[in-house]
């Protein structure tokens, strides 16, 4: 009998921790996938709001914002294929794109987009903070 | 309770250093974690979630499974090699698990014996061996808890500097891996070689580590 409960109470934890890491992961994977609708939208703004302050910061040059230099660099997303959290870091494969994002208090940044890979290198990106 | 007190001062000693020192490594680890933080524009740990976080569990477990390998060792190899001369080592010529009679088992056993040392068989082999097989699991445990908090802390490390994250193969095979595991195994396995050595020729008057400060020294497994 308490084999049973202590079973049923480990499979219970471990569904509860599965069921906390899908949701998070969904929370990251929502995250790029509003960055991508914004950019591809033509919403600048809006795509800069989902930005960390660094990436938003690194986009600005001289005369031009973040708003116009994010539309600028033609990004593209897609379907979320898989995404993984370690720690306040994620990573969200989409269909074109890999993003990286970090968890603030306010929810998942993006401070990474536009990325290809480069072997065991880091990413090169077009928006990097 | 005074008599508790002294019968188990040595135990108890160990076990207030051990929760003295790990509480210190939660606030130190905890305020370096924070200040790399703080550098690198991430965001700050309270202390209980920096105890409950794959840093501190990977920090702790590689020292544990390293400590734990060596008595494993410490148990094992004294088993079947000798040093001549060393308070820590049997006397040449007793290499082995030595004879039934030497180990009071079975029909040699004391009535004041433990009860699995009395029978024969699987309970005897079992608890023959049970001081190396108990810490031989807590060091697999201990390696194994290493693998997947390292994993987990490296994994953050690797996403923080955009790169991709390793599956637990893949780390167990990485230089950090290795790293922090050959770093805490090399400085185990020195202090044993000191011990065993330096006992030969030093002197510690009283413990049972040393050999009588009068000893020869070349006699072997005396204790002091």
């Amino acid at each position: 009998m308490n084999r049973k409960i202590t079973f049923i109470a480990t499979m219970s934890f471990l569904t509860g921790l599965a069921g906390c890491a899908s949701a998070e992961q969904g929370d990251a994977g929502q995250a790029a996938e509003r960055f991508h609708s914004a950019v591809a939208g033509g919403q600048g703004e809006q795509a800069c709001a989902l930005l960390t302050p660094r990436a938003a910061e690194s986009l600005q040059n001289g005369d031009q914002g973040c708003a116009q230099a994010v539309l600028s660099l033609n990004l593209s997303g897609g379907a979320i294929r898989q995404a993984e959290i370690w720690g306040d870091e994620a990573q969200v494969r989409l269909e074109r794109d890999t993003v990286f994002l970090h968890r603030f208090p306010q929810g998942w940044l993006v401070r990474g987009a536009g990325c290809q890979a480069r072997g065991d290198l880091p990413y090169d990106c077009g928006v990097e903070g | 309770m005074r008599s508790f007190l002294k019968d188990n001062a040595l135990s108890l000693f160990f076990l207030g250093l051990f929760l003295l020192a790990l509480a210190g490594q939660s606030v130190a680890g905890n305020a370096d974690y924070n200040e790399r933080q703080l550098a690198e524009g991430g965001t700050s740990l309270s202390w209980a979630a920096y105890v409950t976080s794959s840093d501190f569990a990977v920090d702790v477990a590689e020292n544990w499974q390293s400590e734990y390998l060596q008595f494993l060792l410490f148990i094992m190899a004294t088993v079947w090699l000798v040093q001549r001369g060393s308070p820590e080592s049997k006397e040449p010529g007793k290499e082995g698990t030595e004879s039934d009679s030497d180990q009071q088992v079975g029909r040699h056993s004391e009535p004041d014996s433990p009860a699995w040392a009395k029978v024969t068989g699987l309970r005897l082999k079992l608890y023959s061996n049970s001081l190396g097989l108990t810490m031989g699991l807590i060091f697999l445990l201990s390696w194994l808890a290493q693998s997947l908090a390292g994993r987990a802390a490296h994994n953050a490390e690797q996403l923080a500097r955009m790169q991709d994250p390793l599956s637990w193969w893949e780390y167990v095979g990485s230089a950090d891996f290795w790293n922090r595991t050959l770093q805490n195994w090399q400085s185990e396995f020195l202090a044993v070689l000191s011990m065993v050595v330096l006992a030969i020729y030093l002197r510690q008057r009283g413990s049972p580590e040393s050999k009588p400060v009068g000893a020869a020294h070349k006699a072997t497994g005396v204790e002091g």
